[in-house]
């Protein structure tokens, strides 16, 4: 494995980020980026009781909907497979919104409070009391905390000179993040992912930064995208120990 | 992770890591391939089609006298240390970040 890792965040807002890594082998990186995904716990509901549902949709389905409401988890707090209650009692006419639910633990809520649940007319009520479980996105895709974690290759963008005065000038298409000639990260949304916005008239040259990668990490708002990323990497680092614990023995 | 070994000799070693899919079995994989004295090693997720078989069995051939599953505690010591450092970097990178912001 390379050594030295280089770590720099290119981007970032509330929930997702760009992370640039250099020094990673691609096994490695595919490893967190799987972690990521597949590893790391948040709370979904996953038990749902109904007091009273008079709304157009079954139990079932309103169910479902329930699980894929993002809420927010407090890691240090609670084990995979504990879990929380949740509850909804809202009457109609009304849209009866995540931001309605109301949790037992306050570190357990809905992480968006806009959520539809379902619409309700004149006369229709919904109300029922519900578990949140911590677990796995293994164990089910609505418990995955990163929605679209992904990375590519950093690419290096040099000009060699003019382009022939007589060519065409055709789109030169990139997407994610390039390093200029004097290391400069930018990346192509800044200029419309089309190279001759940047360098008109240029011949360029593109090639792939090696063991550089830059990672896309979104989060939905279940945890940090700081805390889905640290979490991840001890996740693997945690597999790796109990290993070298049992090979020891 | 359940670990059950298959078949060990001086030079080689085929061992069931159960519990374990592709996110560690690569990672662990590249890193043997980076240690001194390994020869080969390769894993198998799916071992014969599946013959009962679902967990992931990892093979190791080393060279040099050095023992397959010393070979193996190594990688995985070497992948912790490796992952430590870049815990500590990541954080402080998102720290800068922050403080930037």
């Amino acid at each position: 494995m390379a050594d030295d890792f280089d770590v720099e965040v290119v981007t970032r807002d509330d929930r997702s980020a760009r992370l640039l890594v250099r020094g990673l082998t691609p096994a490695v990186a595919n490893g967190l980026r799987r972690t990521m995904l597949s590893e790391v716990p948040t709370f979904s509901i996953d038990t749902v009781r109904f007091v009273e549902n008079s709304s157009v949709m079954f139990d079932e389905m309103v169910g479902l909907r329930l699980g894929l409401v993002p809420l927010t988890t407090p890691l240090d707090d609670y084990e995979v497979g504990e879990s929380a209650t949740l509850a909804l009692d809202v009457e109609g006419p009304a849209t009866a919104y995540s931001g309605d639910i109301e949790t037992s633990d306050d570190l357990v809520q809905p992480a968006d409070e806009n959520v539809p649940i379902i619409e309700l007319k004149e006369g229709q009520r919904l109300e029922f009391e519900a578990d949140a479980v911590l677990d796995t996105g293994k164990e089910h895709a609505k418990h995955q905390g990163g929605v679209a974690v992904g990375y590519r290759h950093l690419q290096r963008v040099t000009v060699v000179g003019d382009a022939d005065e007589f060519d065409e000038e055709e789109p030169n298409i990139l997407r994610g993040v390039i390093e200029t000639e004097d290391g400069e990260l930018v990346h192509t949304e800044e200029f419309d992912a089309d190279l001759t916005n940047r360098h008109p008239g240029k011949e360029l040259e593109i090639e792939d930064v090696p063991s550089a990668f830059v990672f896309h990490i979104e989060s939905d708002g279940s945890l940090s995208v700081d805390e889905l990323t640290l979490r991840a990497v001890q996740s693997l680092r945690d597999r790796a120990d109990e290993l070298a614990e049992k090979v020891a023995v | 992770m359940e670990l059950r070994v298959i078949d060990k000799t001086d030079e080689e070693l085929r061992i069931e890591i159960a519990g374990e899919d592709h996110t560690f079995m690569n990672v662990l994989k590249g890193q043997l391939l980076n240690t001194d004295g390994v020869a080969a090693a390769t894993y198998d997720m799916n071992p014969e089609q599946s013959g009962g078989q679902t967990e992931p069995i990892l093979s190791v051939k080393t060279e040099d006298g050095l023992d397959p599953l010393d070979a193996l505690g190594e990688a995985a010591t070497g992948i912790s240390d490796n992952l430590a450092d870049l815990y500590d970097r990541i954080e402080a990178a998102f720290d800068d970040a922050a403080a930037e912001a």
